[in-house]
């Protein structure tokens, strides 16, 4: 791209994100929010969220809306930050920093134009201009008021068409190039907060006055992100604007048809990357010197590993969800096998896809669901060495729903680092200090039981019995249960109430983005006994969840 | 079959003795296992000449480096030793801004050829050979000769190396363990990527007791799987290419941990970024099986001398680092088995190389798992470690 085409571009871009393009249209409320940081903002019109999407949300709306052979760099985009366990719930306080903005400009400008590239403008412009050098504003507001549609999931108003619009023929005329003006218009759009933003918009309840609800756009995304992680699609925006999303049928008919679409396993996966912190991959290290088995492939597989697994027990098989801390069934590619320590007879190709086999774990062996899988034992270890408080803690946190306070600031840690020492050999003889002094117990008791059955799985997932010469004791305790090895303490999470208790929670708070009030949390209790008859069933809960009117009452200061 | 080219009865004798061995391999794989007995599978992480270079190895001069043999080949062609270097440090112009070729290109047919290609058209360049006292290797012929050499280890005399005779005084075979062969190590590192792995196995009724146990060498369908610090990643599973022709079985026997076998033949297939075929009559292994479940030591025999002149070749001077017309003459001269008949000219050279190996599971190509990993394996293998490395200098 020359400097003359950029230029211009760029400055209606610049005039397009602040105030003087779009955003003119738009209430003050919302950029009050956004500058400001705030989660929500009241004002006449009732209450407005903002939830920032995640990366995997923009990379999909873009292939969505414009197809896969769209690039997006996913280096561009950030997480946000996770509160309360989830990111879904942070994401109502995330906010754009201004060398965010400037990296999602550079964003939109590469997507813009891909899209607007020569090759793509038949099958994703939609209209062709008079001339290819001059602007054609009924062609161009064909195009924006159909892309802005699925972009800002909802209708652009008149005004914010007549912005683009003109966005559009400034940069064309400036440009002399018809596509050049389009791909202006649509780097704006997709800079615009409406787009990074799911703006929740409520509106008073007609069926309960004095409450808000959210329109019935706001309810078709947080429905489709609820259960697609991804936009709402084009029948979905429909039964929103026909109203017919916010008659129960059709709310009904809307979830049943989001729930049988193959996309569901896309929100699945998002849902548990969520609740399992996958994000911490990115700051995964483990101590190559020391764990030469643990390679890059296998980073990335542990993390496929397990979310395959999932989705094969929660999704094909319909399975309980409790029984995934039990189950002996999963996937394994061969450098996940190597760490695992087992044979897996299938080769890969040099530049090959990477084969991923059904395997059974053993009866009688230590693998044993989720727990025993790497991603949960590498990402709840330092570096160097294992460490039960992290894993209990985790498990304390992510499956109990039960925060561990951090440990205060003048711990010693120099036994517990101090892995050769000759007198406290294992990790259980080095923390036996922590767990006897009572400062520390309360929290130690809390997670050592836990995690020091898990000892038998160094820091990067490999299968051990002994640490330094000493036989591992792998006896445990949760919640006054205890037990022996890992399948003990897998039989054991299972059958805790509180674990099925924390996931109902959890499905709740990821979809609506906050916790649940008191009424809810009487009315989730209601749904666990229900499922515990039937088996908890991540599709019936979902069901449940995104079926029921209050998921979509609006909770003023729910942040 | 022209006169000078013995290779056709070796080939045929291995082929014969190969095929009966691989039928009873075959027969000795499809029959059932004792109940007590188990395979411990292996794959090989590194391979590299047996080099033991100390100031004794060449008492009447070394062959030096690449750049040496490129002084002495202009010193041959009438410039002194000043003008060579200074032509060489010129960029191949002499002091009158003429270009001087310097690598030798015998003609044939009127035609520039590689010397790698017909060394027999470039004279002798008589390089120095290694005369020390030590050497790694074997006794292969039981006997031992007043020049033999003497395993600087085990002290066992009447060690038997051409090879390393005819390469041990070209600098980059100036080495010693740990510190490899520069053009071996980076040519297996090359290879270890695209070839397929090479595999042992150890089948015996307790493998952690003394006892006769059974060797297997075996070509894997896939190749070699890489660890996070570039060594080869233990406990990885290979499928066994069912090909005979990469088959070796012998009988052995462990002794403190120590793993020896009886003499037979060994042949397997490389790639030719290494090896195009690696192969020994009268094989000898000695490897030392450690803790932590990996195997290291010394596999030797009499090798075809031209199996590894051509690995050199291939690779061309720049590359292998050796004058090989002199390595060719050389590796001939101290040719010390397989005799031809026609001629009695010898075939192949007394050669030693060190072997590595890391625990991995074997499997057939119907998925049936026919050795298993045993133990952590190393924390350092393969070729993109160094031996010396040190997690904790205490």
């Amino acid at each position: 791209m020359d400097g003359r085409m950029h230029m211009p571009a760029t400055r209606a871009l610049r005039r397009s994100r602040f105030c003087a393009g779009p955003c003119r249209g738009l209430p003050a409320a919302l950029l009050a929010g956004l500058i400001l940081g705030a989660s929500a903002v009241a004002g006449a019109a009732g209450e407005m969220t903002f939830l920032r999407l995640t990366p995997a949300q923009y990379q999909r709306a873009v292939h969505e809306i414009f197809g896969p052979s769209i690039q997006v760099d996913e280096g561009t985009t950030v997480l946000g930050v996770r509160d309360r366990g989830l990111l879904a719930l942070g994401a109502r306080r995330s906010t754009l920093s201004a060398a965010e903005i400037e990296r999602f400009e550079a964003l939109a400008q590469q997507v813009a134009a891909q899209v607007t590239d020569p090759s793509r403008r038949a099958t994703l412009i939609g209209c062709r201009p008079e001339a290819d050098d001059a602007p054609d504003d009924a062609c161009a507001a064909r195009f924006v008021t159909r892309a802005g549609r699925l972009l800002f999931r909802r209708p652009l108003t008149g005004d914010e068409i007549d912005l683009y619009v003109a966005v559009a023929r400034t940069a064309a005329e400036t440009l002399d190039d018809y596509y050049g003006g389009l791909r202006a218009a649509l780097a704006g759009m997709l800079v615009a907060p409406e787009f990074l933003f799911r703006v929740e918009r409520s509106e008073p309840d007609p069926a309960d006055p004095g409450t808000l609800r959210l329109d019935a756009w706001s309810r078709a995304s947080r429905l489709s992100f609820f259960l697609w992680d991804s936009a709402p699609d084009g029948l979905l925006l429909d039964a929103a604007e026909s109203g017919e999303l916010l008659t129960p049928d059709g709310l009904d008919a809307q979830v049943e048809r989001l729930l049988a679409s193959p996309r569901v396993e896309q929100g699945l996966r998002a849902f548990f990357s969520d609740m399992l912190q996958f994000d911490r991959f990115a700051t995964l290290s483990i101590d190559a010197s020391l764990f030469p088995r643990f390679t890059k492939n296998v980073e990335d597989d542990a993390r496929e590993q397990t979310l395959r697994t999932v989705v094969d027990h929660l999704l094909h098989r319909d399975r309980d969800y409790r029984d995934l801390f039990v189950s002996r069934d999963t996937f394994l590619t061969p450098p996940l096998a190597a760490i695992y320590g087992v044979p897996l007879p299938r080769s890969q190709e040099l530049g090959g896809a990477v084969p991923w086999v059904p395997y059974r774990f053993p009866e009688g062996d230590s693998h044993v669901g989720l727990l025993a899988q790497v991603s949960f034992l590498a990402l709840h270890s330092h570096p160097g060495r294992s460490s039960p408080t992290l894993r209990g803690q985790a498990v304390q946190e992510i499956f109990l729903c039960r925060r561990v306070p951090p440990p205060p600031p003048d711990v010693d840690f120099s036994l517990l680092q101090d892995t050769y020492n000759p007198d406290f050999r294992t990790t259980r003889d080095r923390l036996r200090e922590h767990r006897e002094n009572p400062a520390c117990a309360s929290c130690h008791n809390l997670t050592d039981p836990i995690g020091l059955t898990l000892e038998v799985f160094d820091a990067a997932g490999g299968y051990r019995t002994t640490e330094n010469g000493a036989p591992i004791d792998t006896s445990g305790e949760l919640n006054g249960r205890t037990y022996e090895g890992p399948p003990g303490l897998a039989a054991a999470l299972r059958d805790e109430p509180r674990a099925t208790s924390c996931f109902v929670e959890r499905a709740f708070s990821y979809g609506a983005a906050r916790l649940p009030t008191d009424d809810e949390r009487a009315w989730l209790a209601d749904v666990q006994a229900e499922l515990l008859d039937g088996g908890v069933k991540w599709r019936e809960l979902m069901r449940r969840i995104a079926r029921n009117p209050d998921f979509y009452t609006v909770v003023r200061d729910a942040g | 079959m022209t006169a000078g080219d013995a290779r056709p009865r070796w080939i045929f004798r291995v082929g014969l003795v190969g095929a009966c061995l691989s039928v009873l391999a075959l027969v000795l794989a499809g029959a059932p296992r004792a109940a007590s007995a188990e395979t411990r599978g292996y794959v090989i992480s590194m391979v590299h000449t047996a080099t033991y270079a100390n100031t004794d190895t060449c008492p009447r001069g070394y062959n030096g480096g690449l750049a040496d043999l490129k002084v002495r080949r202009l010193v041959r062609r009438g410039f002194s030793e000043e003008e060579a270097i200074a032509i060489l440090a010129n960029g191949g112009v002499d002091r009158d801004g003429n270009r001087v070729e310097i690598a030798e290109l015998p003609e044939l047919n009127g035609v520039e050829v590689n010397p790698g290609n017909v060394p027999v058209l470039v004279s002798d360049p008589q390089v120095h050979t290694a005369h020390g006292r030590f050497a790694y290797g074997f006794n292969l012929n039981g006997e031992v000769e007043p020049d033999a050499f003497e395993n600087p280890d085990s002290g066992e005399r009447g060690v038997d190396n051409g090879m390393w005779r005819a390469l041990g005084c070209f600098e980059v075979y100036q080495v010693r363990r740990p510190v490899r062969p520069y053009n071996e190590d980076i040519a297996w590192d090359t290879a270890l990527d695209a070839m397929p792995a090479w595999l042992m196995s150890i089948t015996g009724d307790d493998l952690d007791r003394d006892g006769a146990v059974t060797v297997a060498f075996d070509r894997a369908l896939n190749v070699a799987m890489r660890d996070a610090r570039g060594g080869v990643l233990s406990a990885a599973t290979y499928v066994v290419d069912p090909d005979p022709r990469s088959h070796s079985v012998f009988r052995g026997r462990i002794e403190s941990r120590v793993l020896t076998i009886e003499p037979g033949d060994f042949s397997i297939q490389g790639e030719s970024q290494f090896y195009a075929i690696l192969r020994f009559t009268g094989t000898r292994l000695r490897l030392e099986l450690a803790e932590d479940g990996s195997a290291a030591g010394i596999i030797g025999g009499y090798q075809p001398w031209r199996d590894y002149f051509h690995y050199l070749a291939i690779r061309g001077e720049e590359n292998a680092q050796v004058d090989l017309a002199g390595v060719y003459y050389a590796m001939r001269r101290l040719a010390d088995g397989a005799p031809d008949p026609r001629n009695g000219e010898n075939t192949a050279i007394s050669a030693a190389y060190f072997l590595e190996a890391v625990p991995a599971f074997h499997a057939t190509l119907s998925g049936e798992v026919v050795a298993d990993a045993v133990g952590p394996g190393p924390l350092l293998s393969g070729p993109a470690v160094s031996e010396n490395v040190t997690l904790d200098p205490e």
